[in-house]
């Protein structure tokens, strides 16, 4: 969202196109010339005095009014009047230009720009480029991407698309407009094959990608899938091996977690070793609240499984348990009540030492110390 | 964390200047200078959250309620005489396309005007809150308007001239909805085929189908399902639990909106809403969320920002006060998480719902 930045309470400073300060022209004194470089009012131009401009008409008692300049006001007031008669023209088209450097999120303006686009017929892949320079300009603006997807669609060519939005990345490499059309890019026009690759170039140069991440599940889900029992440990291989690189990373973690989490976390065989291990060099918040989740998971499980060792589940609920409080009083302090909340849950579920005394289950009741406000 | 700061250093900084953020959105409610062109075409958005903000603040009385809400008829589309336009009905978010100044029917016939959904939503909401009874909403207009703008798969455009589409335009369509207590609005169950489809493989929901986990999103994906009473429906219990897990996992000291990234005091409230419509709220840790809130108040022209030492803007300042009245910041109306309105301006939708199904006998969707 653009910032409303600075005080409000500045007096609305009007300020006149320079080039057009008549008294500031060092020829004044000289024969009256005509510069062609010079900006002109569209109310003083010649080729448009045959149409009458509208204002803008909020009424006597506007609200949030934004006080335009006048170069402002006379550009949109003569958008307006080629609005109302729905003119379609070269001029028209020249004045969106105008309008869109003004306010690139006015989305009726490019609305209009795209019918004159297609009434005019005009060269599609020159506004390629001019909606790529715009876009460099202001990466996050809804209405520049939406115009781009409709000129490539039109074009029937995402040729130039996975570089420019690679270039988009890279000076922010968590733009979410910019993911936003690569996936739709990448899934329309079918260009899987290298984006492995990049999304892996992305996570080398920050692990910490979340954005990143998400794109490699897109990727993997969409071309091999990960019902394939090789792929999968080759996921789990590559997330272990990040988060040894980086241990405080919630994002290898939440993959890890959400590509195992629909067959059971405790279902993968040598798994929950593995992060035992971890645990050991590697600890973080996210780790702990993985072994919980396996444990809860196993506790699940169990409890369908006729033959389950009465043993091995009180192992499990304890194993859970002391995660949670571990996380609650020592590495994960913020959702304290969060984590005390989940193991009286489960303690109420699976624990077999009768009814419980704690309080019900059910999340709205209220935790047992009051959120104290300093 | 050790401060080094004094102690009266300390309690200034958290100290909350409500008189500030009245000042702050009454001044946003009249001029705004050039530089805040963008925000044109969503004006009304701009007015919902000053007027929103004052309600909140229980600030209301120092605004003329009927010259606002003159202003916000004037932004309805109405439908013409031989109601051609059905389509295109609503709310605009300005007057920048230039039609003629006008509180009442019939509408203009023009080439290029029409609605907008989240204007349509934001207006309704701000009329609402200033103690109108709708009575001058061409309800039907309205939802045949609304009606245009959804897709096959369940999506919504934000204009009938086509626009980007995703969940966002769900949360407004659901909220016009619920406010016109009329769902034939939209079709409900594409809407939650496409909810259902926007949860990421994290448990968070993206905008739409396979993109990237996010707190406004979330918030969009679990208030439309609340509005729409289909949240249990629609989310199994386990979800509900995962969810509730990513979620969560947002709190830093304030939150933020996507895993490694930076706590923003906007998302101290959708997700913060959104916990609190999960019925978790309550184990965040309130303390540490309303730290960072205020640290991002701007001491001097009110309102606040999105980070610390940051520049104050309408939306910022408005979500963090309902962040700070989620947890129960004193003087503060509490807000109804799901329509993001006071339980006070709430309240008066309810009994305008009550009186509109006495009138017709029964729960019509006749106005």
């Amino acid at each position: 969202m653009s910032g409303v930045e600075e005080t409000l309470n500045e007096s609305v400073d009007v300020k006149e196109d320079k080039e057009f300060d008549v008294e500031a022209d060092e020829h004044a004194g000289e024969d009256y010339f005509v510069d062609p470089t010079r900006y002109l009012f569209y109310r003083d131009r010649k080729e448009w005095a045959d149409l009458e401009p509208v204002p803008q008409d909020d009424g006597p008692n506007p609200v949030v009014k934004i006080a335009y300049s006048e170069k402002f006001a006379d550009v949109y007031d003569y958008f307006r009047a080629l609005l109302k008669n729905d003119e379609r023209s070269e001029r028209a088209f020249a004045l969106t230009a105008d309008a869109i450097e003004l306010n690139a999120a006015n989305y009726t303006v490019w609305h209009y720009r795209r019918v004159l686009l297609q009434a005019l017929s005009k060269d599609l892949r020159e506004e390629m480029r001019y909606i790529t320079a715009i876009i460099e300009e202001q990466p996050k603006n809804y209405q520049v991407w939406h115009h781009r997807r409709m000129v490539v669609e039109w074009l029937n060519d995402a040729s130039e698309e996975l570089e420019f939005i690679a270039d988009i990345l890279s000076q922010d490499a968590k733009n979410y407009h910019a993911w936003q059309h690569r996936q739709w890019v990448i899934q329309e026009y079918k260009l899987w094959d290298n984006e492995l690759e990049f999304v892996e170039s992305l996570l080398e140069d920050d692990v910490r990608n979340n954005s990143a991440w998400n794109q490699r599940h897109f990727v993997i889900s969409h071309t091999t899938g990960f019902a394939d029992a090789a792929i999968v440990e080759r996921e789990i291989q590559y997330c272990l091996n990040q988060i040894r690189k980086a241990p405080h990373n919630e994002s290898a973690w939440n993959y890890l977690k959400g590509m195992l989490q629909d067959r059971g976390l405790s279902s993968q065989p040598g798994l929950l070793e593995r992060v035992l291990e971890l645990k050991q060099t590697h600890c973080s918040p996210y780790l702990l609240a993985f072994l919980f989740d396996c444990y809860e998971d196993a506790l699940e499980n169990s409890n369908q499984k006729e033959n389950a060792a009465e043993e091995e589940q009180k192992e499990n609920l304890k194993r859970a348990l002391e995660i949670c409080e571990l996380l609650a009083h020592e590495k994960d302090t913020i959702r304290k009540e969060y984590w005390l909340f989940l193991g009286r849950s489960l303690k109420n579920k699976f624990g077999s030492s009768g009814p419980s005394d704690e309080p019900p289950l059910e999340p709205s009741a209220p935790a047992p110390q009051p959120q104290e406000m300093s | 964390m050790a401060e080094e700061e004094s102690q009266f250093e300390e309690f200034e900084q958290i100290d909350f200047l409500r008189d500030r953020h009245v000042r702050f959105f009454q001044r946003t409610l009249q001029v705004l200078p050039e530089r805040y062109a963008s925000l044109e075409t969503t004006r009304l958005t701009i007015i919902f959250f000053a007027l929103s903000g004052l309600d909140v603040l229980d600030a209301l009385d120092v605004i003329d309620r009927n010259l606002m809400i003159e202003w916000i008829y004037s932004l309805q589309v109405l439908p013409t005489e031989d109601q051609s336009n059905l389509s295109r009905c609503g709310f605009r978010g300005s007057s920048h396309i230039g039609v003629p100044y006008s509180t009442q029917g019939p509408g203009v016939l023009h080439p290029y005007d029409s609605g907008h959904v989240a204007m349509t939503y934001t207006g309704l909401c701000s009329l609402l809150i200033l103690g109108d009874d709708l009575s001058r909403v061409n309800k039907q207009a309205c939802l045949a308007g609304l009606r245009a703008l959804q897709l096959e798969d369940g999506s919504f455009y934000a204009v009938p001239e086509g626009s980007e589409n995703d969940i966002r335009f769900i949360y407004c369509a659901a909220s016009i909805c619920y406010m016109l207590d009329d769902w034939s609005g939209m079709d409900i169950q594409k809407a939650i085929e496409y909810i259902r489809g926007s949860l990421s493989y994290d448990n968070g929901f993206g905008q739409g189908a396979g993109r990237e986990s996010h707190g406004g999103w979330t918030y969009c994906a679990i208030a439309s399902l609340c509005l729409m009473g289909r949240l249990e429906e629609a989310l199994s219990q386990r979800e509900l639990d995962r969810i509730r897990r990513w979620c969560i996992m947002r709190q830093q000291n304030g939150f933020h909106g996507r895993p490694n990234k930076p706590v923003d005091t906007c998302y101290s409230f959708w997700v913060g809403a959104t916990l609190e419509l999960l019925e978790v709220f309550q184990y965040t840790n309130f303390d540490k969320n309303r730290s960072f809130i205020l640290s991002t108040q701007d001491r001097l022209v009110g309102g606040f920002a999105k980070w610390p030492d940051s520049h104050p803007d309408p939306l910022h300042a408005y979500l963090g006060l309902c962040g700070l009245s989620l947890i129960g910041e004193p003087n503060l109306r509490k807000v109804h998480a799901a329509l993001n309105i006071t339980q006070r301006a709430f309240q008066h939708l309810q009994q305008l719902q009550q009186t509109w199904r006495d009138s017709t006998g029964s729960c019509s969707r006749q106005h």
